[in-house]
């Protein structure tokens, strides 16, 4: 077993996980280091309120959203973002300087979507400015059905261009490496806990981390076995992945 | 490269691209390319067979031709291989009624079309009625049906208007084969049919013939891929001479250039 490794650092995911809507995952109240997930709509603030409302002990900057790793990304790359982003997501992204842009960040925002925004945004690439981009979902579920994602306009610009967006959202290795960036450890050094083999788990499982799949939220029987290498455990819910670390990683 | 004489050799009729050749699209009718006029008015005066061969699909025939006739250029509706018409072909002979990702000014192409109860997409340059609510719609209607069938107007990226660069039709085909994981047929340029029926029409054959366009790809590949000859102007979209895959078989400023080298050595 990997339990030679020094665990330094746990990432949770939070829908599925450590809450489903508005109700707590039993028993998941507990303190840990770090609180990840791929929402794009809401900003960080407002996903503390909700999880607060659920007694969940919590800091804003333990909160990292696919929202924090495209600022992080931002900062290290000091461009200045054209926000093509839902305007919830905004204070997620105050400080930044967008006047004069140079990059394009392009999040789940259909409001923004339409051609005059999306030529500016092409405009802007074919003079080298990097294109960004919070996830590439295809779709997603609205009360009237189906609606297009942001992936179909990321890779409309990324045709249009010749170029290929950098996707900072789970499951991308980006995603996880700037999660772990401002706890000074390395990925061996760290474990994701979540209820998505794919995005969570498989994930972090590929850029090094330990992964360990909890069968709440999304999980579907059988999941375990969609991933190479297996996730390092499977187990009931958070509160048992949180025994297991304690008994046996740390 | 050869001379000019060797290149041209044989050549008996000529397919001209439209925007980005004989003029950039824009505002209040659009800017004729400075020596197209003249071009193809020489051309006509010749013994070469000449047909515009155009992806345009934002405006009908009618309209493109109006504009350009304001600009002074000698051309009619039946001397220009479009898509729309192309495309209407292929609905009719499949029995397909298909929700129109399009834009109003070509709207009157497909007024032979049933658009009842759509059992596909067309898509084509629809530029500002791309809006996220239309490509919504188009998507909606792909994934109810158990065989979802896109058919697109060409798949350029972009174009030159005077105003700047705008994405073509390309980019949001692909954003709708991404969204429901299937491929688009292309009907115009670079599909070997269209240019095949372009060529058709005046009674030349590929080997005879010479293609001139200012998109390397659809224009000058699509052509040469069909056993044309193609060159390439430095007017339009046009950015760098240096493709990976296509080389043009000539690279000339503009669409004058090309008629002076083709009056001086082509058909001898």
């Amino acid at each position: 077993m990997a339990a030679c490794r020094a665990l330094k650092a746990v990432l949770v995911d939070l829908s599925g996980t450590l809450h489903i809507e508005d109700a707590a995952v039993p028993g998941a109240q507990e303190a840990l280091k770090r609180f990840v997930t791929n929402t794009t709509k809401e900003s960080k603030q407002d996903l503390l309120e909700r999880l607060r409302k659920l007694e969940f002990d919590i800091s804003e900057d333990e909160i990292f959203t696919s929202l924090t790793a495209a600022r992080s990304l931002l900062e290290r790359k000091q461009v200045r973002p054209m926000l093509l982003v839902d305007d919830r997501a905004l204070p997620d992204f105050k400080g930044i300087q967008t006047s004069d842009p140079n990059a394009v960040v392009m999040g789940l925002a259909p409001e923004h979507f339409h051609y005059q925004i999306l030529n500016q945004a092409f405009r802007l690439l074919l003079d080298g400015a990097p294109l960004i981009a919070i996830h590439k979902a295809r779709y997603y579920k609205r009360k009237d059905g189906l609606a297009l994602g942001p992936g179909p306009f990321v890779t409309a610009l990324e045709y249009a261009t010749d170029t290929k967006a950098t996707v900072v959202g789970k499951p991308e290795k980006t995603f996880f490496l700037e999660a772990l960036r401002g706890t000074g450890c390395e990925p061996e050094e760290a474990v994701m806990i979540g209820d998505d083999c794919r995005d969570d788990v498989g994930g972090a499982q590929d850029v090094g981390m330990l992964g360990i799949l909890v069968k709440t939220g999304k999980y579907r029987a059988s999941d375990e076995e969609k991933i190479n290498p297996p996730p390092y455990l499977t187990c009931e819910s958070f509160p048992h992945a949180v025994d297991h670390i304690l008994q046996h990683l740390l | 490269m050869a001379p000019w004489g060797k290149r041209l050799a044989g050549v008996r009729g000529v397919l001209l691209d439209i925007s980005g050749v004989l003029y950039d699209s824009g505002a209040g009718g659009g800017t004729a390319i400075a020596g197209s006029v003249e071009a193809v008015a020489r051309l006509k005066r010749s013994r070469l067979k000449v047909r515009f061969c155009t992806n345009e699909s934002q405006k009908s025939r009618a309209e493109l031709v109006g504009q350009l006739q304001r600009l002074g250029f000698d051309i009619s509706e039946q001397e220009v291989t479009a898509p729309a018409p192309a495309a209407c072909q292929i609905l009719k002979e499949q029995g397909l009624r298909p929700y129109l990702l399009i834009h109003d000014g070509v709207r009157s192409e497909f007024d032979q079309i049933d658009t009842s109860n759509p059992n596909c997409v067309v898509i084509a340059d629809a530029g500002e009625s791309f809006s996220y609510q239309n490509m919504n719609n188009a998507f909606q209607v792909l994934m109810e049906l158990e065989k979802p069938v896109l058919i697109s107007l060409g798949k350029g990226r972009y174009y030159k208007e005077t105003s700047g660069l705008m994405l073509d039709v390309g980019p949001y085909m692909k954003a709708l084969e991404y969204a429901c994981g299937i491929k688009a047929e292309v009907v115009g340029k670079p599909s070997p049919e269209f240019f095949k029926s372009a060529l058709q029409a005046i009674g030349v054959e590929a080997h005879q013939a010479v293609m001139i366009g200012d998109d390397i790809v659809g224009d000058v590949g699509g052509a040469q891929r069909c056993g044309m000859r193609a060159l390439q102007v430095r007017t339009g979209k046009f950015s760098d001479e240096h493709h990976p895959e296509v080389k043009a078989d000539g690279y000339v400023d503009n669409l004058a250039e090309a008629v002076d080298l083709l009056l001086q050595h082509a058909d001898k």
